[in-house]
């Protein structure tokens, strides 16, 4: 079921109306929520960014999918930035005094190892991953879709009842 | 192309408000969860609330059925509330702060019975640290054991062998010195070899007492008188020799005498070492007292070193960052760090609480108590001010008045200087075990106080429990009164009729040295009553029991040990005796020979040089 869905997501991100552009923004912003973890403030703001902004939602959707198990793989990795970035870098704790002590901003929980370094290594990836992602789904349209449109599989997916829900966020 | 999605913000709207409603339905839950992870978390047990009441408008939370288990006592609660009203600042909340302004509790009872368990499966790292260090150094405490076995058969001289006995040894190696030294001595006097000095000197003597002046002319007498001048600085070094001999040999003995004299020492460190084979009771009260009351004193003061140990944690000086694990959660929880800034407000301020109790009954415990707490907050050093608990008794039905309790812990920097002073009367415990003794104590109403004073590292406490009312009850069947002195139903009977007839029991443990790891000191008037019944009864039997041993001792070391003296006396003797004949021989010749050089050379006319 689950991967079905995550088929579904897929072949929708792929082939939208956004652009590539669109689906790429989405799925950058939506490897946040994988990477990070969830509950958390930051997670809330870029869910109504991603929501509000005319990005590709089951883009943002895939992007999330797709991150969660590099995020679960990836927390020593995090914990070890966290932990450099917080507690060993002297020049940095000016700016965590201040970030832990402002009202809101506390929330984000970026005092925490985890959070933060998945957050940094979330913010160094998604200029790289919006241009690999925006050219691969250009590619993608041009050399793949036309065939794949025409398959059994396609036309299933597509069909599905959640399809009328997606097209609410449909990029313009 | 539009950049916002205008059409998506009615999901969104909606998406909070389900988000708004949700919040509205949980945030009672979650504020319990909230209470209970974090009480588990400090307390190191399960902390359990029945309901949780928010009310943001009002920064009011109302907590209903707060029960706190006892982390030493799974079974019973530390305490529990009937109802805690904590009004909150708002805006702090943002901060993920929690300032509490007061907090009134109602409905406080100590010590009450738990339907389950409140152990965790999983403490918290900090809280199961405490407790492993506690533990910890609980074991380490070396409780002395009261053996019945010690007191019966006593005497097994059997158990002493010869081998062991470190006397003998020793007096064996001081008579071999002294052969050893005497074997020198002679060999030494038969080196200097003064027989063919002594001979020379006196066939010179011979020679002088037959010259004829006349004859030899003043050249003749005045070689003669020079050779005999020769002979007798010759004679003279002989002397010198002889006694630096005989120095070395004096030197010698006296070090063997010294050494005879060190028998005494090591003959009693051998007695001492064959008491301790023997298991002979030590019948000083400061022994008795930890053999009894250790383990029931060690159960006693370890909640102290938790609860210090805890608040050292949790309400830590300075602003250093610090470190605690993060959430729980699915992913890896990593570590949060707190960052404490002067100017800012602490993560928990527990401005002022205030709790009134009522304990029913006609108890000496029972009446009405009023407790208040000031300045709880887990970053002392923004607070400024130390922490403070009060808690008095404000009115009671019977029983004594001086129930009390202060407790100032002051870690707003370093050393860390806490004083806790408790006075409570009228308190119930309940029986306790004393296996040594073979006996449960009832304590009835106990008076206790503590006085506790930390400075950094260094702790001193003492705590003291009094009853006048101490009833005793027998495990198994009673002793028997006609058993054998010195066997172990006589030790047991001993024990029981001293122990029952005491009504009056005082119990004082002592905490010193560093909080990590203090000495334990026990004391108690059962014990020293214990000790005093012991000496009376079993003195005579323990007086006969180290005089046989000593006897065994000296039988078997004794003849070593005259032999040793008899050796080194009769080698000082021998020496003394040989020195003294040659050198009263060696003054005879030298006088002899002078007399004979004096009256040869007077009859010159002209005196030689």
């Amino acid at each position: 079921m689950l991967l079905l869905k995550l088929l579904q997501q897929f072949v929708r991100a792929l082939n939208s109306d956004g652009t590539p552009g669109q689906v790429a923004a989405g799925l950058a912003l939506g490897a946040a929520l994988g990477l990070t973890p969830l509950v958390n403030v930051h997670n809330l703001a870029l869910f109504a960014v991603i929501t509000l902004a005319n990005v590709s939602f089951p883009g943002a959707m895939l992007g999330w999918a797709l991150f969660v198990p590099v995020g679960f793989a990836l927390d020593p990795l995090f914990d070890m930035i966290g932990r450099r970035l917080l507690l060993d870098t002297a020049a940095l704790q000016p700016l965590w005094t201040s970030v832990y002590n402002t009202p809101v901003l506390s929330l984000t929980n970026f005092n925490n190892t985890i959070v933060l370094g998945s957050f940094v290594v979330w913010l160094l990836l998604v200029l790289p991953l919006f241009f690999v992602v925006r050219a691969g789904v250009a590619r993608y349209r041009v050399h793949v879709y036309q065939r794949l449109a025409q398959t059994r599989l396609f036309k299933a997916v597509t069909a599905s009842k959640l399809y009328n829900v997606y097209r609410l966020f449909r990029p313009d | 192309m539009q950049l916002v999605r205008w059409k998506a913000l009615v999901p969104l709207v909606v998406f909070g408000a389900l988000f708004a409603v949700g919040w509205w339905l949980f945030a009672d839950r979650a504020t319990r969860r909230a209470v209970e992870y974090v009480g588990a978390e400090v307390v190191g047990a399960r902390v359990d609330v029945a309901a949780a009441d928010l009310r943001l408008a009002e920064g009011a939370v109302r907590l209903s059925g707060l029960a706190v288990t006892n982390p030493e006592q799974p079974m019973r609660n530390l305490f529990e509330a009937d109802e805690i009203v904590a009004y909150v600042r708002t805006l702090p909340l943002l901060e993920k702060k929690a300032i509490l302004d007061t907090v009134a509790v109602r409905g406080l009872r100590f010590g009450t019975e738990r339907r389950e368990s409140g152990a965790l499966a999983r403490p918290s790292p900090t809280s199961g640290r405490i407790v492993r260090e506690v533990s910890g150094w609980a074991r380490s405490v070396r409780i002395p054991s009261l053996s019945l076995e010690a007191l019966t058969g006593l005497v097994d001289v059997a158990a002493i062998s010869p081998d062991s006995l470190r006397t003998l040894s020793q007096a064996r190696a001081v008579v071999g010195q002294a052969d050893s030294i005497e074997r020198a001595f002679r060999s030494e006097l038969a080196a200097l070899d003064p027989r063919p000095r002594l001979d020379s000197a006196r066939a010179l003597t011979q020679r002088l007492r037959e010259a004829d002046p006349a004859r030899l002319g003043i050249a003749g007498i005045r070689s003669l008188a020079e050779s005999g001048r020769s002979q007798i600085s010759s004679l003279d070094d002989l002397g010198r020799q002889v006694g630096a001999l005989d120095d070395r040999v004096k030197a010698s003995v006296a070090s063997l005498q010294a050494g005879v004299q060190g028998l005494a020492d090591v003959r009693a460190r051998d007695l001492a070492w064959a008491r301790g084979l023997l298991r002979l009771p030590s019948l000083d009260s400061p022994d008795l007292s930890p053999a009894l009351f250790g383990d029931i004193a060690l159960a006693k003061v370890q909640p102290f070193l938790y609860w210090l140990r805890v608040a050292e944690e949790y309400l830590p000086p300075g602003l250093d960052p610090r470190r605690r694990p993060g959430p729980g959660r699915v992913r890896a929880s990593g570590t949060s760090v707190t960052f404490p800034r002067r100017e800012a407000m602490p993560a928990f301020l527990l401005s002022y609480a205030a709790a009134d109790l009522e304990l029913g009954g006609t108890g000496a415990g029972a009446g009405r108590y009023a407790a208040r707490l000031t300045g709880l907050t887990t970053q002392p050093a923004i607070y400024g001010r130390p922490m403070v608990l009060a808690a008095q008794r404000s009115g009671g039905t019977a029983g004594p008045r001086d129930v009390g309790l202060k407790a100032v812990l002051n870690h707003v920097a370093r050393p860390l200087r806490d004083s806790v002073i408790v006075s409570l009367s009228g308190l119930t415990l309940a029986p306790v075990a004393l296996p040594a003794l073979g006996a449960r104590l009832g304590l009835g109403q106990v008076a206790m106080q503590l006085s506790l004073e930390r400075v950094g590292d260094s702790l001193n406490a003492r705590m003291v429990w009094r009853t006048a009312n101490a009833s005793w009850t027998r495990d198994g069947s009673p002793p028997d009164p006609n058993a054998r002195v010195g066997s172990r139903a006589w030790a047991e009977g001993l024990l029981w009729r001293t122990v029952s007839s005491l009504r009056s029991v005082e119990l004082e443990a002592r905490l010193s040295g560093s909080l990590r790891s203090p000495a334990l000191a026990i004391r108690s008037n059962v014990g020293r009553e214990v000790a005093a019944a012991m000496r009376r009864e079993l003195g005579a039997q323990v007086a006969q029991a180290e005089a046989r041993v000593r006897g065994e001792v000296d039988r078997l070391v004794q003849a070593r040990v005259e032999e040793a003296r008899r050796g080194v006396d009769a080698l000082s003797a021998r020496a003394a005796e040989a020195v003294s004949a040659q050198r009263q021989e060696l003054t005879n010749v030298r006088s002899t020979l002078e007399a004979e050089i004096r009256r040869l050379t007077a009859r010159l006319p002209i005196r030689i040089p």
